[in-house]
């Protein structure tokens, strides 16, 4: 099973341009789904066939806060002239959406909220994911962002035999 | 694989709270969808009243209730530690935000649904765009087929708020009138409130339940008759936008394909859709059940009674489904007249007689997720 | 004509977060969408739309109206020049 993080504060811009996606929608994105498509990049770059459309990997995403850095920026513009970009980063299955689209994968996306980074009740969750017939592995992502510039982000790559 | 029954149900909407009554809204066109003033722009939508003097939120008040009358009907014991429980909603209570020192994580929300009702174990919010409901039935599932616990209660709720009808209203997908699932003058979508809950079990019967019905060793259990299945549930992305459906229906095809491996042809009643009467959202489901065979399979939307009640959706339309094959019928889709997507579609808008003992629940959300769950209704235990 | 072109530019740059990118590197005439453009999508509509309503006090009913006035920035220039009411 692999593991990566991205430590809190850190430029991911610069992150970004180290990893080389080429990918310019990055820009667009809210800081969860930066660090989930950054998360992702770390896991699964070089890996053999990536962007072969496939339904056989899960995207799990895990937090606490869900987004609620999103909720204020949006908020702010609900006042007068609301923001259609940050509405929709509001949701917190927004990132495993962001992660499905760059990387063609059309199995299962789901998005949790838990009381805490609890890994028991996590792993608890994604052991059962592998109930669907076709998962073979999945990213599993917690990804807690109470602020744009402050987080916990950490990610797996596991496979159904890890488990 | 472990079978997983529902063996309660509880609702609370704008037109009834209990599942009979809204069935029967439904049956008789009666829907709450009206026009509301906004912020500053008016929206239609289907709200609760706010005459709540009661201290908490109309959110935790919802909530409570629907959950509350699915473990009564249930006779499950919430305090158990084989008792699990899902809440899902999308935004929960967000209007909250910004007030005072207010905690709006949806976690919270969970917890103390679970202190109301008594549930010892930590809960487990399922927030995944429109399709949440749904989710966290398929969660609910699993929790049982894993072994984790006996019986979960799933929860959704969802509550309308400046923040929510704003941000639609940003993304031009609402309409200012009544809601016209795949009618070719259909311009959007409405807004909902609800909340709806059903208890999942291992069990199609509690001890308790037994025990009311006088339920004895001298008797079989064949004279009983058994509570709906939950058979298989599927979540699958597009994998293609975040906020536009995919043009070829792909999620929603690889989750009704899944689904559709356990459903017997002769048995397969209805698919109740999203349907939210967005231009796109029922086009791509019209293409979806196309590709999947059933063009001819009577589809049924239920958004043009309750709007879209987005984290009670997927929980309150199968609460309705499940009555409405219960009665036998499939339910009219308010709100169509004139089939106006570019694949053909066996909706209507009357009622019409179901031919079956299962059927589908489908839905898409925001971030390309789609789902399906195959009920099945119960026979002779 | 050409500081409005500029303008729009800018606030589009910005509006959209198109990271790294100068009002030099958009041709007015350019088109906005699809792949050999500057591969705009239908949120990034909405954002335009927020974007005449914010700056120019224009109100675009929906995204198919846009369609015509958003095929690059020179159109775009063109309707608020004949429509802007701030």
């Amino acid at each position: 099973m692999k593991q990566v993080n991205i430590p809190s504060g850190a430029n991911l811009a610069q992150l970004y341009r180290d990893l080389q996606p080429d990918y310019p929608k990055f820009f667009k994105m809210d800081v969860v789904s930066k660090l989930g498509f950054l998360l992702t990049e770390m896991l699964v770059a070089g890996e053999a066939g990536r962007f072969q459309p496939r339904q056989d990997r899960a995207v799990l995403v895990f937090s606490r806060q869900g987004c609620l850095a999103n909720d204020t920026h949006y908020a702010a513009t609900m006042a007068d002239f609301p923001s259609p970009a940050l509405f929709v980063y509001t949701l917190p299955n927004i990132v495993s959406g962001e992660i499905a689209i760059r990387n063609k994968y059309a199995g299962e996306t789901s998005a949790y909220v838990l009381e805490s980074y609890n890994k028991d009740t996590m792993w608890e969750l994604v052991r059962q994911a592998f109930q669907d017939r076709i998962t073979q592995s999945a990213i599993v992502a917690w990804i807690d962002c109470p602020t744009d510039t402050q987080w916990t982000a950490e990610a797996f790559l596991v496979n159904r035999n890890d488990l | 694989m472990k079978k997983v029954y529902c063996i309660g149900c509880g609702v609370v909407t704008p037109v009834g709270d209990t599942p009979k009554g809204v069935f029967q809204a439904v049956r008789e066109g009666r829907s709450a969808l009206c026009l509301h003033p906004g912020f500053p722009e008016p929206f239609f939508a289907s709200l609760m009243p706010r005459d709540c003097t009661a201290p908490g939120t109309l959110f935790d008040h919802m909530v409570k209730e629907a959950a509350a009358a699915a473990v009564k009907e249930a006779g499950i014991d919430a305090s158990s530690p084989r008792t699990g429980l899902i809440l899902s909603s999308i935004k929960g209570n967000v209007e909250m935000l910004g007030h005072g020192s207010a905690d709006v994580s949806l976690a919270v929300q969970a917890r103390r649904l679970a202190q109301a009702l008594g549930v010892t174990t930590a809960p487990v919010v399922v927030s995944n765009a429109c399709i949440s409901g749904l989710a966290a039935l398929v969660q609910g599932m699993r929790m049982i087929q894993g072994g984790q616990f006996d019986q979960v209660i799933v929860a959704g709720c969802e509550v309308q708020s400046r923040f929510i009808v704003t941000g639609f209203q940003s993304l031009k997908a609402l309409s200012l009138q009544a809601c016209r699932p795949f009618d070719e003058a259909r311009d959007g979508l409405n807004l909902g409130e609800a909340a709806a809950a059903m208890v999942l079990s291992s069990q199609p019967m509690t001890p308790m339940t037994l025990g009311e019905i006088g339920f004895s060793s001298s008797r079989t259990k064949n004279n009983f008759p058994q509570p709906w299945e939950l058979v298989s549930g599927c979540i699958r992305n597009d994998a293609n936008h975040i906020s536009g459906p995919s043009r070829t229906g792909e999620g929603s095809y690889n989750a009704l394909q899944y689904v559709l491996e356990d459903a017997r042809p002769e048995a397969l009643a209805f698919v109740n859709v999203h349907g939210t009467a967005t231009r796109y959202n029922d086009e791509m489901e019209a293409i979806a059940l196309g590709r999947a065979g059933l063009e001819k399979l009577p589809v049924n939307a239920l958004k043009g009674i309750f709007g879209h009640t987005m984290g009670a959706a997927g929980i309150l339309e199968s609460i309705v489904s499940m009555q409405a094959l219960e009665a036998g019928v499939v339910l009219p889709t308010k709100g169509y007249e004139n089939l106006g997507v570019s694949v053909p579609v066996n909706v209507s808008a009357q009622e019409r007689p179901a031919q079956g003992s299962q059927f589908i629940k489908l839905l898409s959300g925001f971030g390309g997720v789609n789902g399906a769950l195959l009920f099945q209704k119960g026979g002779a235990l | 004509m050409e500081q409005l072109i500029n303008e729009i530019k800018l606030k589009v740059i910005e509006a959209l977060n198109l990271e790294g990118m100068t009002p030099q590197d958009i041709e007015d005439t350019a088109p906005l969408f699809g792949d050999e453009g500057l591969g705009l999508d239908s949120i990034d509509v909405l954002e335009l739309i927020v974007l005449l309503e914010k700056n120019y006090g224009i109100r675009l009913a929906t995204p198919a109206d846009g369609k015509a006035v958003f095929t690059s920035i020179a159109t775009m220039a063109s309707y608020v020049q004949a429509h802007r009411t701030k």
